[in-house]
């Protein structure tokens, strides 16, 4: 056998993105969040074909298209199952999934507490815009109270779903958030999500243009977000964590959150180790076959 | 500053990675414009679509100077400064565009664009230890200031701007 001297070949971020141009509506954030990705994935180095990204359906769900790697374009909210599916079978997969807020929220919100607590090694990273877009500015999960859309003519009268709080207690083992305000952040905590031997959450807020509040477009992101490493937060202090993660809505903080510096084994860990506890003790083939027989 | 660059040690760098670090910026600058101007067509938006393809070709021939220079002084030696280790440097932000954005708004985003690159350069050369470097990074400031000009002389050249178009009805998002 021979091996070869030659160096292996590493990745740019151009080497992930497709020959798609985004239609997305310009000054959209998910510009920003797909660059982003971009910038992490040729950190992590993996090549485009041992990469899988899944979606929903919504804007942002658009974002498998626009890469390199093996996509899939879903159904609406089913993003996280399939994405499951895809690493179990195929554990080599680095799987990436990609959303927004209403597809992950809404119609997939139950499949989110059920992902955490599976532990698959996926990344799940929605594109939170607090409306859905799409279908041209209706109410979404994430909406504040008293904002008017078509749907909410006088202003909504619920209270929004804080996806940062709602992951941490089911226990997330991995949250961060990040803006396309702050790119290099951003692909950090995306590069750190992915790295994270477990189920990683990344919550973007990447405004909506076109149906969005004027006061939260990236703009405004810039004169108000603050950074959790500067302002001195443990990432390892869950209780910390969802101290702040109470400050959805109301403050912009970014970087990670929580991340568990003992993470606990992940599903295809724990699939492996029982087909090893299974096969130990397992009976010859013979003896399956004349039992087999016997009866 | 920091944030507009990743694992760059800017005080410390040397002449091939000034120059490398300016051809990136240049590119980035050059890869911004050109997807405005596709964001710009997809969208019906000519006026401001021109534009967006005379910044690209201006960024393009200032890329392609440095690149020359580059190998001049260099060859073809392996390059340590990386895109991705550069963050909207000379490119304008995502977020300054908009679909019905009039040609004026289009310059005004380019000339925030050139201003930010100007102080990046300028900042760059006050931290930088070797001369040589100092010497690229000032040239380069120079070289920012005179786009502003350029940018700044097509906004005089606009006739005043009527009342902004109410776009409210129409369809923007795909």
């Amino acid at each position: 056998m021979t091996t070869s001297n030659a160096p292996l070949p590493t990745y740019q971020a151009k080497d992930y993105k497709s020959e798609l141009k985004p239609i997305w509506c310009p000054g959209c954030g998910d510009f920003g969040v797909v660059q982003a990705i971009y910038r992490a994935l040729a950190a992590i180095g993996r090549p485009p074909h041992e990469i899988a990204f899944v979606s929903g359906i919504g804007c942002s769900s658009r974002i498998p298209g626009y890469t390199t790697a093996y996509g899939f374009n879903s159904v609406h909210g089913r993003a996280l199952p399939i994405a499951q599916g895809i690493k179990i079978a195929s554990p080599e997969l680095l799987v990436l999934v990609a959303g927004g807020d209403g597809d992950g929220f809404s119609i997939g919100g139950g499949h989110v507490a059920h992902a955490v607590r599976r532990n698959t090694d996926i990344t799940y990273i929605v594109m939170d815009n607090q409306i859905y877009g799409l279908t041209k500015g209706q109410l979404s999960p994430t909406s504040p109270k008293g904002l008017h859309t078509v749907t909410s003519e006088y202003g909504s009268l619920e209270e929004a779903v804080n996806p940062l709080l709602y992951v941490l207690a089911y226990g997330a083992n991995f949250v961060a958030q990040g803006t396309p305000a702050d790119m290099a952040g951003l692909a950090e905590v995306i590069e750190a999500a992915i790295r994270f031997p477990g189920f990683s959450f990344v919550n973007v807020q990447s405004p909506c243009v076109t149906f969005g509040e004027d006061d939260q477009q990236v703009k405004n992101h810039r004169a108000t977000m603050q950074s959790l490493a500067k302002l001195g937060h443990d990432p390892t202090d869950r209780l910390a964590a969802m101290g702040l993660a109470q400050k959805y809505g109301k403050e912009l903080h970014t970087g990670v959150f929580y991340k568990n510096p003992d993470p606990p084994p992940t599903m295809n860990a724990l699939i492996k180790e029982r087909q090893q506890v299974l096969s130990e003790k397992a009976p010859p083939r013979s003896r399956i076959f004349d039992r087999f027989l016997q009866t | 500053m920091t944030d507009k660059t990743r694992s760059i040690d800017l005080a410390n760098i040397s002449l091939r990675d000034a120059l490398d670090l300016a051809v990136l910026v240049e590119e980035e600058a050059k890869d911004r414009y050109e997807e405005f101007a596709d964001q710009m067509e997809l969208h019906h938006n000519p006026e401001a679509a021109r534009f967006f393809r005379f910044m690209l070709a201006i960024e393009a021939k200032h890329e392609s100077r440095l690149a020359e220079r580059r190998r001049g002084l260099f060859g073809d030696e392996p390059r340590a400064v990386k895109r991705e280790m550069i963050f909207d440097i000379e490119a304008p932000e995502y977020d300054e565009v908009r679909a019905n954005m009039t040609l004026r708004q289009a310059l005004d985003a380019s000339l925030r664009a050139e201003t930010k690159a100007f102080e990046f350069f300028e900042a760059a050369a006050e931290m930088v230890q070797m001369k040589d470097v100092q010497d690229i990074f000032t040239e380069l400031r120079e070289e920012e200031r005179e786009h502003q000009a350029l940018v700044r002389q097509e906004i005089d050249r606009l006739p005043p701007e009527g009342p902004a178009r109410d776009d409210d009805d129409e369809i923007v998002a795909l």
